[in-house]
């Protein structure tokens, strides 16, 4: 994408608008000028929100909060990318210098049966925190503090674990895939905690809850096509995928579980 | 850590033992480790099936004794023939159960929907199930033509011999017939060009030591089995135009 030379833009917008999650939604265009260059998207959506307060109108819904990069809180598709043009950025972190004078936006939500449209780009993604609440976590009792290197890990794991702790759950990975997949969430955690002593005492029986929760939340299967590693502003890797699949079948086929 | 809302209750399955096997069928991940196993498994054959058939080269007398030795093996042949038939069977089941669950799994379509992989062709991982399917629909007129049949007369009318090399050039001399095998074969490459290494991943063989070959062996294999059916269709007739079958 060509970085924008002039220092205002002048943009044609195309957002989703849904009154609610019963409701049928469309495509409503709008026009914004003198957009600064310097502001973010969600910014962006900000005047145009201020714009339609201003007239009487209902202002656009979308999910935001520490507006960092951090919370995964945002997403919404632009131009049929989820969290736009750039990657490792979600939506809050791109910057309207990426987009041209003249350009139409094109915005929409996250599209998943599993992640229903709450209202415009909200989409209601607690099919993610049921999965999580399926083994998410670690209730073993691990005590007080070891002593330091008490408990050897190699370093190698300790980097793969916080490579995928880094997972925010903004759900792009959903967004982009083809077949609207939880894989490489739900991957991001199981091997989070697989790779790591206090994940041992339930990693077979969290892999296979975790992975039967996401298939009954009915998200799609994993055509390993890559498009959400692609779009996945935390960097999570497909290998994570892999991890998991060997996880399961090891717990499904090995364990007790 | 209490047991997943999403974990059925114990009953007859369970009684039996087989929730294992249930899950194996049924969970996403367990389904696309069978596919991933059965078209491994489906690879090899190919490989068989290939090194066979290019005896079509070498002449009748190797053709016909190879095709004679196999099946005067028919022992051996029915736990093979059955065991391929139990394997494209799981694998075409699986293809239309995930396919399914795919297209269930987002209902609503974007208004515009692009990659972000850049360099990204969008090729023959969109398109598995519609290559999975033609390859299918070459498959059972295969079976018509060379396999399924009786009484010297194969199901589309062709009168064949035990002849097996003459009965081959007798079904690739139609060109309509020949342009489908070569169209099946390259469709068969796309299919592999995607499957080969995408099964590996599906096993949980992704390695950062192994990948990058895999995905060169996976494009190697597709161009291999493609070009080598294909080769077979286009120019087996042609060398053995003047070929005379022998009739028993």
């Amino acid at each position: 994408m060509n970085h924008s030379t002039s220092k205002t833009l002048n943009l044609t917008l195309k957002i989703w608008r849904q009154a609610g999650p019963d409701q049928s939604g469309a495509l409503k265009t709008y026009t914004l000028t003198n957009i600064s260059t310097d502001m973010s998207f969600l910014e962006m959506l900000d005047v145009l929100n201020e714009q339609l307060i201003a007239n009487g109108e209902e202002p656009v819904a979308f999910d935001h909060d520490c507006r960092e990069g951090i919370c995964g809180t945002c997403g919404v598709m632009i131009n049929g990318q989820a969290h736009g043009p750039e990657s490792a950025t979600t939506t809050c972190q791109l910057h309207m210098r990426k987009f041209n004078d003249g350009d139409t936006i094109l915005i929409e939500p996250w599209r998943a049966k599993a992640f229903p449209v709450v209202r415009d780009l909200v989409v209601d993604r607690s099919a993610f925190d049921r999965i999580i609440q399926s083994g998410g976590y670690v209730s073993v009792n691990t005590g007080g503090a070891p002593d330091a290197n008490a408990i050897p890990v190699p370093g190698h794991m300790q980097k793969d674990a916080m490579a995928a702790a880094a997972c925010i759950g903004c759900g792009a990975c959903v967004a982009s895939c083809k077949n609207a997949s939880a894989m490489l969430f739900v991957s991001a955690k199981v091997t989070h905690m697989a790779n790591l002593p206090q994940g041992q005492a339930e990693r077979s029986k969290r892999v296979l809850s975790m992975v039967a929760t996401m298939d009954a939340e009915q998200f799609g299967n994993c055509s390993n096509t890559a498009e959400c590693e692609a779009a996945c502003p935390a960097g999570i890797k497909l290998s994570n995928i892999a991890q998991m699949n060997r996880e399961y079948m090891k717990a499904l086929l090995f364990s007790c579980e | 850590m209490e047991t997943g809302s999403a974990r059925p209750k114990a009953g007859l399955i369970d009684w039996i033992g087989l929730r294992w096997f249930f899950l194996l069928l049924s969970s996403s991940i367990g389904q696309k480790f069978v596919m991933g196993v059965t078209g491994l498994l489906l690879c090899g054959f190919l490989v068989a099936h290939l090194a066979g058939n290019l005896l079509l080269f070498a002449g009748a007398k190797w053709f016909n004794d190879y095709a004679h030795k196999l099946h005067e093996q028919w022992e051996f042949l029915i736990i093979a023939e059955t065991g391929l038939f139990i394997l494209f069977l799981a694998h075409i089941y699986l293809a239309f159960s995930t396919s399914f669950g795919n297209a269930k799994a987002r209902e609503e379509q974007y208004a515009v929907k692009q990659t972000k992989i850049s360099g990204r062709v969008i090729g023959a991982n969109t398109w598995m199930f519609a290559s999975g399917a033609v390859v299918l629909g070459f498959v059972l007129l295969h079976l018509a033509d060379l396999r399924l049949g009786a009484d010297g007369i194969n199901l589309r009318g062709f009168k064949y011999t035990d002849d097996a090399f003459g009965n081959t050039l007798m079904v690739l001399k139609n060109p309509i017939s020949r342009a489908v095998y070569v169209i099946g074969s390259i469709v068969l490459g796309i299919h592999l060009s995607h499957g080969f290494a995408s099964a590996f991943q599906s096993l949980g063989l992704n390695h950062p030591k192994y990948m990058p070959l895999i995905k060169i062996v996976g494009k190697v294999f597709a161009v291999v089995i493609a070009v080598g059916f294909a080769s077979i269709a286009l120019f087996a007739p042609e060398i053995w135009r003047g070929y005379v079958p022998v009739s028993h």
